[in-house]
């Protein structure tokens, strides 16, 4: 019997070791994700330009053959705010913020969700990807969806399968009508969206989160900052 | 707002059911360890209880298991999952963990029913045999290994829901342990309830030892229930509003006090605590007092999984 007990104790003691140091595996992860590539793909949702006419969300439901009943793209109305006539109201772009830490790729239990290292996108991969739902609820920016068609999970990828493909800007920035996004990469000092990141001042959703997203916004006037 | 329906809204009650039965199973088999080790020895096969405790954790397992796949979108993709590993994904190590899990506890079940099985047998199938003596020898790593599992599965039904950032709610340090006491005491109870319909002795020393164990079982459930709110609520922000919506009025706030406060945990602790004073043991006292923590057990995980997705961060 203390034979017994000590080989028990052992064991235990053997796999309390291993499940603490497990959790400092887990708690290193974060740094070791960022990838170093020479493209990381961002975009700005100017919401002192957009107009709130929804010609994004129609060009992203054509070029990307999103189902009707769920869609990859929203804009998201509030408001009014001000005294008339001052009124004014304020539009907001739901959709992929393509995280640099990304919680739907962490708890994905297949790696479905992933991030494509060359380009920093976060995809889906709809054939790997069982329907659990749980990338769904780990999005903070809600912005997740089951394909009806696919019963994959879906989402923005800044038209990586699409227009990307084919040299092109994503649908929505190509058919805004008043300029109010622009998309390009981050880590080209040249490019229009540093300049503008840099001579703007710009918010983004949730940081406190540590999701790092790189959806950037140009905010309207200060309508939801009460003082 | 629907208490069933709600935009944020995302797992529906089978995963409450998944998580509930998972939590039975672990705590089935951990009590079904310790009669046998404290109470029953070599014999405990032919308790009552061990068998019902014992026949629980397979079912209940197995019946969770199927839950989750049928509530895949994708159900025949199931076994994507048990393919593609990703060790930053909480629900990826569950599913290791379960697998193992099984295999474990059903090595740890073939040396309790040793006996049985060698005389069904009737030494027909030596391999049989073989694989029965090579088991026993080694079953105190079995039963260790059990144990761990038993727990980590347990604790893993709370880690999985506290990896959500998105609700401030579940993604809290104390739900993998409050799931944890909770699945141990639902295993308790679905122990003593199954034995008495295995027509188990309502005043055996199984009964008693299992209550005495539940006293403390459930006071601790307490402690953490009120270490889990009290937490959310001096948290302030999206944490704070989690915790009044989920308190407050309407119908989860009723689920949580009448529900979950007073049917399923201070009246099995009254009932406990008279059963014990009494030292008498009645067939209808054992089964209602483990009916209530049953019912308990299962709104608290409705109760979590809904009011947590309540409120996103």
């Amino acid at each position: 019997m203390e034979n017994k007990r000590r080989l028990f104790l052992k064991g235990a003691c053997a796999t309390a070791v291993g499940a603490v140091a497990s959790t400092k595996f887990v708690a290193a992860q974060p740094e070791t994700e960022t990838i170093e590539a020479d493209v990381n793909y961002a975009l700005i949702h100017d919401e002192t330009k957009c107009i709130g006419c929804e010609v994004c969300v129609d060009a992203c439901r054509e070029t990307n053959n999103v189902p009707e009943g769920v869609s990859r793209l929203e804009i998201v109305k509030t408001g009014p705010f001000g005294e008339y006539p001052e009124q004014y109201f304020r539009f907001s772009r739901k959709s992929c913020q393509h995280c640099d830490a990304t919680p739907c790729v962490n708890v994905c239990p297949t790696g479905a969700a992933y991030k494509d290292p060359k380009t920093g996108i976060v995809s889906v991969d709809s054939w790997k990807c069982v329907g659990c739902m749980y990338c769904i609820a780990a999005c903070p920016y809600q912005i997740r969806f089951i394909n009806p068609v696919t019963k994959a999970a879906d989402k923005c990828d800044f038209c990586k399968e699409t227009r990307l493909k084919e040299g092109k800007q994503p649908a929505c920035v190509t058919a805004c009508p008043t300029k109010a996004l622009v998309f390009g990469n981050l880590k080209d000092p040249d490019s229009e969206i540093v300049k503008v990141l840099k001579a703007t001042p710009n918010y983004r959703s949730k940081t406190e989160l540590g999701t790092r997203p790189k959806l950037f916004r140009i905010a309207a006037k200060e309508g939801e900052i009460v003082l | 707002m629907n208490p069933f329906h709600f935009d944020s809204l995302i797992w529906h009650w089978p995963i409450a059911i998944y998580l509930f039965l998972a939590g039975i199973s672990a705590g089935a088999i951990c009590f079904a360890v310790l009669l046998k080790h404290f109470k029953l020895g070599k014999d405990a096969y032919k308790s009552s209880f061990v068998q019902a405790a014992c026949l629980l954790a397979p079912l209940a397992v197995f019946a969770g298991l199927g839950i989750l796949v049928l509530d895949l979108t994708k159900p025949f993709d199931f076994w994507k999952i048990l393919v593609f590993y990703n060790p930053t994904s909480i629900m990826s190590v569950g599913v290791a963990v379960l697998m193992i899990y099984q295999v474990a506890l059903f090595a740890w079940l073939a040396c309790l029913f040793k006996e049985p099985i060698s005389n069904w047998c009737d030494h027909r199938w030596p391999v049989v045999d073989r694989v029965l003596n090579v088991l026993t020898r080694h079953e105190p790593t079995v039963t260790g290994l059990l144990v761990i599992l038993a727990l980590s599965l347990g604790a893993y039904t709370g880690f999985l829901l506290s990896a959500l950032t998105t609700y401030p709610m579940l993604n809290n340090p104390v739900l993998p342990i409050l799931f944890l006491v909770s699945g141990i005491s639902s295993g308790a109870a679905g122990t003593l309830l199954g034995g008495l319909l295995l027509k188990g002795n309502p005043d055996g020393k199984e009964v008693h030892f299992i209550h005495h164990i539940e006293i403390p079982l459930i006071l601790f459930e307490l402690v953490l229930i009120f270490t889990f709110f009290i937490g959310l609520i001096i948290s302030g922000g999206q944490s704070q509003v989690a915790a009044f919506t989920a308190l407050g009025q309407g119908f989860w706030g009723w689920i949580f006090w009448a529900g979950i406060i007073l049917v399923g945990l201070t009246l099995p602790l009254a009932f406990n605590l008279f059963m014990t004073a009494s030292s008498k043991r009645k067939l209808s006292y054992v089964a209602i007092t483990a009916s209530c923590s049953l019912l308990g057990v299962l709104l608290l995980r409705n109760f979590i999984l809904y009011t947590g997705q309540m409120t996103v961060a």
